[in-house]
């Protein structure tokens, strides 16, 4: 029996009509047609379907859609405004941190979920944000750095805190 | 989609939840909390359920510190425990615990009453626990008990929970004096079932008597064991590098491993020893004069 959720996925509402066994995954790709997010072990192994809900990153694999009513949740279709890429996806470009692209939505919202909690992390610490996200090309090192080099983007264009705030 | 049909129930309280489990108590009835462990098993068909009872909305996600005792609500997920503070500075081995289970999306669903009623032989979860003697509270409608830590798991999946019960919470001692100290092994750091795990706890006098120590293993018998030999060579002893290292190849003596794809028996037993003299010597180092909250 299906039952109506709302969900609001990359800062828009929608109301789906969705099965008890509809797994959230399934639900971006073929409800809502967002196909960026990829299926790839279907088993919470492989990071491949990572999406950000409240700004946390999960495996959409392995969460019911019908159990994230009212959630807020990103896919990497939500990262860039439509014109402008965000800065993690240039930085994976200008880097060279995407060979045949199938983890790379999953390592974007893995590393956009770090900068958002760590605008400054340590490279250990980014390879743990990312440690949930195999990539089978083997292309670890520049993703590592593309994820550096977002990083500092993000915090020079950072907006500088007015003087005397501080005090 | 998963292969199999069912209903979801999402009860607002625990009071309905604990109704529901009643009422359902015939059915093939599967308790949902993160769903790291459960959905595989549904996708694979190793579980069929008729009824999946989310008890998200049952007031669990809650970590307390009292005067003497941690409460962990069976809901916390992994990230949560090993974001607290309070339980890292009271209870590092339950922090390291957490902070190692899975990979950051895991940790982020995943929580320590699903992790603990999974009742896997390698669960990062238990040994900590068992190591500071915690007590599990069951609950079922009408009915409640506490559980030491110890006597919660039977078999491998197996555990003292009956129909219609469900933990719901964890409470922990927080001692003075007892050093506490989690490890883990596994073929990479992420997202591996452990090998071996390990936790230890000891208490020392005036820097060298140990007066109480504990030993938990994972992963090398059917569910989690004390090494009771290996904690009876340490206690009333002078702390000194060869009477850790001589426990430690006690408490390997003490496990039952078995062989399979992660890791011969004999492998992890030579692991068990190197683990436990690690984790001792951890503990040693961590005991420090502390103040209860």
């Amino acid at each position: 029996m299906k039952k109506t959720i709302t969900i609001n996925v990359n800062g828009k509402r929608h109301a789906l009509a969705v099965d008890a066994k509809d797994l959230l995954v399934d639900v971006i790709r073929e409800n809502l047609g967002l196909t960026g997010t990829k299926k790839g072990c279907e088993d919470g192994e492989c990071g491949a379907c990572t999406v950000l809900i409240d700004g946390e990153a999960v495996n959409s694999c392995l969460v019911l859609a019908i159990s994230v009513e009212g959630e807020d949740i990103l896919t990497v279709e939500g990262l860039s405004d439509g014109l402008t890429l965000h800065p993690l996806q240039q930085a994976f470009i200008d880097d060279a941190a995407v060979q045949c692209g199938f983890c790379a939505p999953g390592m974007l919202l893995s590393a956009k979920a770090l900068l958002d909690n760590k605008p400054n992390p340590s490279e250990p610490e980014i390879r743990e944000a990312i440690a949930g996200n195999l990539c089978r090309c083997g292309g670890y090192v520049k993703i590592v750095k593309a994820v550096q080099q977002a990083a500092e983007m993000l915090q020079h264009a950072a907006v500088p805190q007015p003087a005397g705030r501080d005090s | 989609m998963l292969p199999q049909t069912f209903e979801y129930l999402k009860p607002a309280s625990l009071g309905e939840t604990l109704d529901a489990l009643d009422q359902l108590k015939d059915k093939r009835v599967h308790v949902l909390a993160g769903g790291t462990d459960l959905i595989p098993f549904l996708r694979a068909g190793l579980k069929e359920a008729d009824y999946l009872v989310d008890i998200g909305g049952s007031g669990l996600n809650g970590v307390t510190l009292e005067k003497n005792q941690a409460k962990i609500g069976a809901m916390v997920t992994f990230t949560t425990l090993g974001r607290h503070a309070e339980i890292a500075r009271w209870l590092p081995a339950v922090s390291e615990a957490a902070r190692q289970v899975g990979a950051v999306q895991c940790r982020n669903r995943a929580t320590i009453g699903g992790n603990l009623c999974s009742a896997v032989p390698s669960l990062d979860g238990a040994p900590s626990l068992l190591t500071l003697g915690a007590k599990f509270r069951l609950q079922a409608k009408g009915k409640e008990r506490l559980v030491p830590a110890e006597q919660f798991f039977l078999g491998p999946r197996q555990t003292v929970l009956q129909p219609g019960e469900i933990l719901t919470e964890i409470i922990v001692r927080l001692q003075d004096n007892f050093g506490t100290s989690f490890l883990r092994f596994g073929r990479r750091k992420a997202l591996t079932l452990s090998i071996v795990n390990v936790a230890a706890g000891v208490s020392v006098r005036e820097g060298k008597e140990i007066t109480a120590a504990r030993i938990t293993l994972g992963a090398v018998a059917p569910t989690p064991i004390r090494a009771y030999k290996a904690e009876r060579t340490l206690e009333g002893r002078e702390v000194t590098p060869e009477l850790l290292a001589h426990a430690a190849e006690v408490a390997a003596g003490e496990t039952s491993p078995i062989s399979d794809l992660r890791a011969s028996a004999d492998y992890r037993r030579r692991i068990s020893a190197v683990l436990v003299r690690r984790a001792l010597e951890n503990s040693v180092g961590r005991i420090a004069a502390r103040v209860s909250p």
